[in-house]
């Protein structure tokens, strides 16, 4: 915006990501839960479940929605509709029932970040569903608040091999804290049982 | 959109920015890298809230050895009522199996990261996150002890704790306290600072508060206790307690002292218990710090000083004898540190001199 110092646009920055925080990621849970039942390729759930937060992201930007929770759920609605009429070829599963993308909104409950014990119990169950050098990892850079090369040193393995890892479990805690990993599926699993690291999108953890 | 691309660069940037090592061609790097796409902007702040909030893990770290990893399923979350586990055998005192609580300490990282830190300690910092959380320490070895939780506070606040035995703490500023409810005995450590009690009565369990070299005893009642290193205050203000020294802990062998509705009895450091009796209602000011305010009648500047600053971070400091010495009375909200100042400059002689770190109060 013309005339706006960096320091106010940085301040709008940082007040746009903590409402997207606080008002949109905390419903990941119920959002991902949603687009299961209502889209059948597993493997196009993370890509849509993304979509739909960069539109989020980028309409709260101009104009900052007044239901964010309902706004989430409409958008959500709105981009699974488009990417079926772009779709050439319109599976028989794809189109499903449409009335189902209503129905669903007020059964799926958020669940909130009510600080305190909830989210540690949350967090360290995330913590233990870790692949083991990860999670050793993770204890000592964030527990311990070893450096990269502490850690490195500690475990006998390279400075590289800790970045990987962090970062690996970075995604992992990420996706169980916001609540788009689950331990077991709630629909009749239909393909294999899912081995151990891959989440309900359908694809591998790397 | 690749969303898994995405998200696997963001994590590598958010490990790298985590590092440590993380110079300002590092941080516009990652800026330009997030201004190219809002979906990497989006991937980004989804692993650093995560990443952020984990911080909390910290708290499961408390008492644990540095470099010790502790294996999956260590932490259980049941409430210690629910607890059918035999008691610990003493563990507290000898410090042998279970959880050693008066030895817990974080060592100091030069590194770190942490914006908010507790009055005293590296580990209230992270046990403030934390409040309510049980951990049951399992270790191979030695037989599950009872689960204790800690609560601690910064300077400037005061929480309520709900027990699940019924009754009720208050801890004051700057305080740390730690509770098992044991089958036999319902086992409260004040660490330092103060709490206030009001305990439900059980009478096949009595509530022992631990305080340096002694042991505040009591069946239903409510009460406070204050502790600055070895010594203490208590104030009954129902029912009737028992002050005891702790065999245990105190060297030398010390009165066993009941304290009815109405005492305020002091511990000096060296063991000399003094007890007054004073009317309800002037025992009951000495806890007004849970409504937010600390009274005062005809005390001495010197000593409301002391109390004030036990509630702030920028000292009041007196500057002469004869300031120390004025008389002072009044409540005032112990969170309000200058309008307690412009009162004396207004109805008392003194004189403030303000400075940034610390206000020197002199005579007039």
């Amino acid at each position: 915006m013309a005339g706006m110092g960096s320091a106010s646009v940085g301040c709008m920055q940082a007040s746009l990501d903590d409402w997207f925080i606080s008002e949109i990621l905390v419903h990941e849970a119920a959002l991902s839960n949603y687009l299961r039942r209502c889209w059948p390729q597993r493997s196009e759930l993370h890509d849509l479940r993304q979509e739909v937060y960069v539109r989020i992201y980028e309409a709260a930007g101009k104009t900052r929605p007044t239901q964010p929770r309902a706004f989430l759920f409409a958008t959500a609605r709105h981009l699974m509709s488009d990417r079926l009429r772009r779709a050439r070829v319109v599976s028989i599963e794809a189109v499903g029932d449409f009335d189902a993308l209503n129905v669903l909104i007020d059964e799926v409950s958020p669940e909130r970040w009510c600080g305190g014990r909830q989210t540690l119990k949350r967090l360290a169950e995330s913590f233990d569903r870790l692949p083991d050098r990860c999670r050793q990892v993770i204890w000592l850079r964030r527990v311990e608040e070893f450096s990269q090369k502490e850690v490195a040193m500690h475990l006998g393995i390279s400075e590289k091999t800790v970045e990987k890892h962090t970062a690996k479990g970075m995604r992992l805690l990420a996706g169980h804290f916001h609540g788009s990993t689950t331990v077991a599926p709630t629909a009749p699993v239909r393909e294999a049982a899912l081995p151990h690291g891959q989440d309900q999108d359908g694809q591998q953890a790397d | 959109m690749d969303s898994r691309r995405i998200e696997l660069e963001a994590s590598h940037w958010l490990a790298r920015r985590e590092a440590g090592a993380w110079s300002q061609a590092d941080a516009s790097a990652l800026e330009q890298w997030l201004a190219r796409s809002t979906a990497h902007r989006v991937a980004f702040l989804r692993l650093a809230a995560a990443w952020e909030q984990g911080g909390r893990l910290q708290a499961l770290g408390a008492g644990i050895p540095t470099g010790t990893i502790p294996p999956r399923g260590s932490w259980s979350w049941s409430g210690p009522a629910a607890s059918a586990d035999p008691p610990a055998p003493a563990a507290a005192a000898t410090g042998q199996s279970g959880h050693d609580w008066s030895q817990l300490r974080f060592a100091s990282r030069p590194q770190s990261h942490r914006s908010h830190r507790a009055a005293w300690t590296g580990w209230l910092a992270a046990l403030v996150l934390a409040t309510g959380v049980a951990l049951a320490w399992r270790h191979q070895a030695s037989p599950a002890a009872v689960p204790a939780l800690a609560y601690a506070t910064a300077i400037g606040r005061i929480q309520q704790i709900a027990l699940n035995d019924g009754s009720r703490a208050t801890l004051g500023s700057g305080s740390g306290l730690t509770v098992a409810l044991r089958p036999d005995e319902r086992h409260l450590e004040l660490h330092g600072g103060e709490a206030f009690f009001e305990v439900a009565k059980d009478p096949a369990r009595p509530f022992v508060v631990a305080a340096a070299n002694h042991d505040v005893v009591a069946v239903g009642t409510r009460f406070s206790v204050r502790r600055n290193g070895t010594a203490l205050r208590i104030v009954v203000t129902e029912g009737t307690v028992r002050l005891q020294p702790d065999p245990d802990r105190s060297q030398q062998p010390g009165p066993t002292t009941l304290l009815p509705a109405g005492s305020v009895a002091t511990v000096s450091d060296n063991g000399n218990v003094l007890v007054r009796s004073l009317p309800l209602a002037e025992a009951s000011r000495l806890l007004d710090w849970r409504q937010g305010y600390l009274s005062f009648r005809d005390s001495t500047l010197q000593a409301a000083v002391e109390e004030f600053n036990r509630y702030n971070q920028r000292p009041l400091v007196i500057g002469d004898a004869v300031a120390g010495a004025v008389r002072i009375g009044g409540s005032f909200h112990w969170s309000n540190e200058e309008a307690f100042v412009r009162v004396l400059e207004r109805g008392f002689p003194i004189r403030a001199e303000r400075l940034p770190d610390r206000v020197v109060l002199h005579s007039r």
